[in-house]
């Protein structure tokens, strides 16, 4: 082989090489060598917990960055997040540590703000213009500089938001196994008990508590007080559960990516089968809480006066067969989330509906 | 004899080749000994070689003849004494970039990887002596003075070994050294081969100025010549001299060497057992 | 004692042939053919083998996960573990160890023959430095060509990786979601580093093979003793330098 060949092919075949490097690059990076970094923003927080570099920043559920670093600034923690050319950000909108996805994916959310107040970096300053070098060598582009901050809020913790709904669960469990007392006590309508499903069953030895107890609580709910109270009574506290609610709706949607059965579970939540699959996708599920906790309180209220009550209960058993269905699963779920945490809840999630 | 102008060797240097106004050198060996482990190959070795003289060392196969070449040429280091080229220490390395050397190696050690005209070409090119065409002219005159033409494309691995060693005088020819270190030149070769090697050997002073250093057993070569002739034997210079003084030795050692009668009566390996 | 000496002089020697090399650089482009040579040598005449044998390990590797995590319910990441152990390390060292083996093996013979035959003291004589000549338009050539050859064994293997979850019925994973897994949890940044650590390696394989044919003493027989010698020092190199480069790139 005569040498201008030999030259030939290994020109030939380094430029191959250099245009797979080029593609690889494109298609990993997604063509970020020609279009501008955008800006940068600090965001500071008590903790960053999970939060890492690389992890997504997005508006209103959109990616619009991501975490382009984190470090250390006096006696709180900094992220600095890199956000897209041209996204603008409203300077009342606030950024959140969201945990979504079960291997505990974190992001930072940022909300939308309100429209008709100024942006918190103006658009003609939402790009880095690019050197000549760092054009061809995108490498020796240097990182942008944050240039505003963004205010930041600490978002509902999931872990204690699951402590709070399984202490809730406890108490209306304890509440209805009073009832159950009740009914025992009386004796006039048997076949009441054994239309009653197992927990009532296993729960007899609560049913030998005194009728204060149940005065108690009840009492307890009615000033607002408890979790449950609160709930009742507080509507912010509610709104929280909703909103958090949501985010395990969020968490719930990822999970398909990861298992193929976790989208049977979440169908069956869909379809509001199961506790969680009336919290999640029930809109008016405060309203229905409110609405049974009301009725509860009204029986207990009459159990309490010693109307007899009881016979007109005995008529409404299929409110009671009800109510106590969803606790009873509710409770199996929320056991599980007490102790475990977000990590394991579609596994939780799983043990409890099925 | 030290020579003022820097060496046009210098690779560094390439604009600088003129090999025309290159001056011969002289080598002076003083005290030398060598030593490989416990053995001791050269002992107090001391001569000199004036610039431009054509000095023949003789000697018994394996009394130590390759092993001074490469230390003149800076390939082995010595184990005390020094050699020294036109003035400088043989073993540091900027020697050679300021002292034009060629070796011809005994085995010839030709590049296998390139054919003989790439062989000989090598230097000048590395060097930029020349351009390609001159390059070219030089090679193909080397070439014709040892009968070389026709193997000018072939591998060294085609050739015979007398040819093999007619390209590695080719090969050295080329590089028009100052110092020319030839190790058995004739050894391989035929009576009328050899009698040009020695005639291009004793004439190439008088195409430039050349010091020649000769190891051979070929005793044609070495007093016909020869300007000083030394024999090496177990590693110690026992005479050196002109051809006529050495005929005239009394030594028998020297004798015997130069012409050793073969007595079929009384074989040496026979003197040996007994 | 002996042999952590010999390691040392080892060390020693190999450091100080590529200052020597590194400083006959200039020289590159007068040397232009001896480099296009070698590249040819080192690259394009290697290439064959790393493509058969990075398509066969994306392959194993994707059949192994596609094996191991069918119990976890995690096989759709397949595409995203095979591309990301291709890129930062099987690739780089696969490439390292088929250059250590098919290149540097040659190197050390070429040149421990070419010290036994004397060839290298000729050149010495001839005031042409071994290390410009024979070295540094072998390391340049490596330079240039271990990139392109790790980039094709990347993609080889990550297509061996895509054909074996499509085609194998127990992982039944499509080409699409394959490669969407991986471009999702993979940057630029790890085909840069793999790319790195295989430039490293290859440039130290050649470096240390030269250096082991350059230092052939002997007859005929060390030659031999010479290219095993490489390949087996070439070989330590690598999975030692892996260690390092990979915490030092982390
Ligand atoms: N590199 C070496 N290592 C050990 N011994 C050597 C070496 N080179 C030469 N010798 C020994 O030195 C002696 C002289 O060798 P040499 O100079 O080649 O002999 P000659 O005079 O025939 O050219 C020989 O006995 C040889 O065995
Ligand atoms: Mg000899």
């Amino acid at each position: 082989m005569n040498n201008l060949q030999q030259t030939a092919r290994v020109g030939l075949f380094f430029l191959l090489g250099l245009a797979l490097i080029w593609v690889t690059f494109e298609t990993l990076n997604g063509g970020k060598i020609l279009k501008d970094e955008g800006y940068a923003i600090t965001a500071g927080f008590e903790s960053l917990k999970e939060l890492k570099q690389g992890d997504e920043v997005r508006m209103a559920g959109v990616r619009i960055g991501e975490v382009q670093s984190t470090r250390l600034a006096g006696r709180r923690a900094e992220a600095i997040l890199r956000i897209d050319p041209m996204v603008t950000i409203k300077s009342d909108a606030t950024a959140s540590i969201v945990t979504a996805g079960l291997i505990g994916t974190n992001y930072i959310g940022i909300d939308l703000g309100t429209a008709g107040v100024p942006d918190l970096v103006p658009r003609e300053k939402t790009r880095s213009p690019r050197g000549f070098f760092s054009r061809i060598l995108p490498f020796l582009q240097p990182e942008p500089e944050p240039i505003a901050e963004i205010q930041t809020k600490t978002a509902a913790d999931l872990n204690s938001i699951m402590a709070q709904i399984g202490a809730l669960g406890e108490k209306l469990e304890s509440s209805l196994g009073s009832l159950g007392t009740a009914f025992a006590g009386d004796g006039k309508n048997p076949g009441l008990i054994q239309k009653i499903d197992g927990l009532v069953t296993d729960n007899r030895e609560k049913l030998t508590a005194t009728m204060t107890n149940i005065r108690e609580i009840t009492d307890k709910v009615n000033k607002g007080e408890g979790t449950l109270g609160r709930l009742i009574s507080d509507p912010k506290l509610h709104d929280e559960l909703v909103a958090t609610l949501n985010e395990i709706k969020a968490g719930a949607t990822e999970a398909k990516g990861f298992i193929a059965n976790a989208q049977s579970i979440i169908d069956h939540v869909k379809q509001g089968k199961g506790a969680i699959g009336t919290l999640v996708f029930d809109e008016k599920i405060g309203d229905d809480i409110r609405s049974s906790v009301a009725t509860l309180r009204t029986i207990s209220d009459k159990i309490s006066r010693g109307e007899g009550t009881l016979g007109k209960l005995l008529n409404d058993d299929s409110l009671f067969r009800d109510t106590q269905a969803i606790m009873k699963k509710a409770d199996r779920a929320l056991d599980g989330f007490d102790d475990t945490g977000p990590i394991t809840a579609v596994g939780v999630v799983y043990r409890g509906l099925f | 004899m030290p020579t003022p102008e820097a060496h046009p060797a210098s690779s560094s240097d390439p604009a600088a080749a003129a090999p025309a106004a290159a001056q011969a050198v002289g080598v002076s060996i003083e005290n030398l000994s060598k030593q490989f482990g416990t053995f001791e190959v050269l002992k107090n070795v001391t001569f000199a070689v004036e610039p431009e003289e054509i000095f023949v060392l003789m000697g018994p196969s394996g009394s130590g003849k390759s092993v001074l070449l490469k230390h003149i040429v800076g390939l082995e280091l010595p184990t005390s004494g020094c050699v020294t080229v036109d003035g400088r220490d043989a073993a540091a390395e900027d020697t050679r970039e300021h002292v034009r050397m060629a070796l011809v190696f005994q085995s010839g050690a030709l590049f296998n990887s390139l054919s003989v005209f790439d062989n000989l070409a090598l230097y000048p090119r590395e060097h930029r002596v020349a351009n390609a065409a001159g390059i070219r002219e030089k090679v193909m005159r080397a070439l014709q003075i040892l009968s070389l033409e026709n193997a000018a494309q072939k591998f060294p691995s085609e050739l015979s070994g007398g040819m093999k060693k007619r390209v590695a005088i080719a090969r050295a020819l080329v590089m028009e050294p100052q110092l020319m270190l030839y190790d058995e030149p004739t050894s391989e070769l035929d009576p009328v081969m050899s009698a040009t090697i020695s005639e291009i050997i004793a004439t190439l002073k008088d195409e430039y100025h050349v010091t020649s250093l000769v190891v051979s057993h070929d005793r044609e070569l070495a007093l016909n010549i020869a300007h000083r002739v030394g024999i090496l034997m177990g590693g110690s210079l026992v005479v050196v001299g002109t051809p006529s003084e050495l005929k005239a030795s009394k030594d028998p050692r020297v004798a015997e060497f130069l012409n050793p009668k073969i007595d079929l009566k009384n074989p040496r390996f026979k003197k040996l057992e007994t | 004692m002996n042999q952590l000496i010999k390691i040392l002089e080892g060390i020693g020697s190999t450091l100080q042939l590529l200052v020597r090399s590194a400083s006959y650089l200039p020289s590159l482009p007068r040397q232009f053919g001896r480099f296009v040579e070698q590249c040819y040598l080192i690259g394009y005449t290697t290439l064959p083998i790393v493509a058969i044998l990075s398509f066969f390990i994306g392959s194993v590797l994707a059949l192994q996960a596609g094996y191991s995590m069918q119990n976890f319910g995690a096989k759709q990441l397949i595409g995203a573990l095979v591309g990301l152990s291709m890129a930062r390390e099987l690739g780089p060292v696969m490439v390292a160890i088929l250059l250590a083996g098919r290149v540097g093996s040659a190197i050390a013979a070429e040149l421990a023959s070419m010290k036994v035959y004397q060839e290298i003291d000729a050149l010495v004589t001839m005031n042409i430095p071994p290390a410009r000549m024979l070295v540094m338009p072998r390391l340049v050539a490596v330079l240039v060509m271990v990139p392109v050859l790790a980039i094709i064994a990347n993609l080889v293997g990550w297509f061996g990786g895509a054909i074996i979850c499509s085609s194998t019925s127990f992982i039944g994973i499509e080409p699409t979601t394959y490669f969407a897994t991986m471009r999702q949890n993979m940057e630029f940044k790890d085909v840069l580093n793999g790319l790195i650590k295989a430039e490293i390696f290859g440039f130290f394989v050649v470096l240390v093979c030269c250096n082991i044919g350059l230092n052939t003493r002997g007859g005929p027989r060390e030659i031999g003793a010479a290219v095993t010698r490489a390949v087996v020092v070439s070989l330590i190199l690598i999975l030692v330098l892996d260690y390092f480069v990979t915490k030092a790139l982390m």
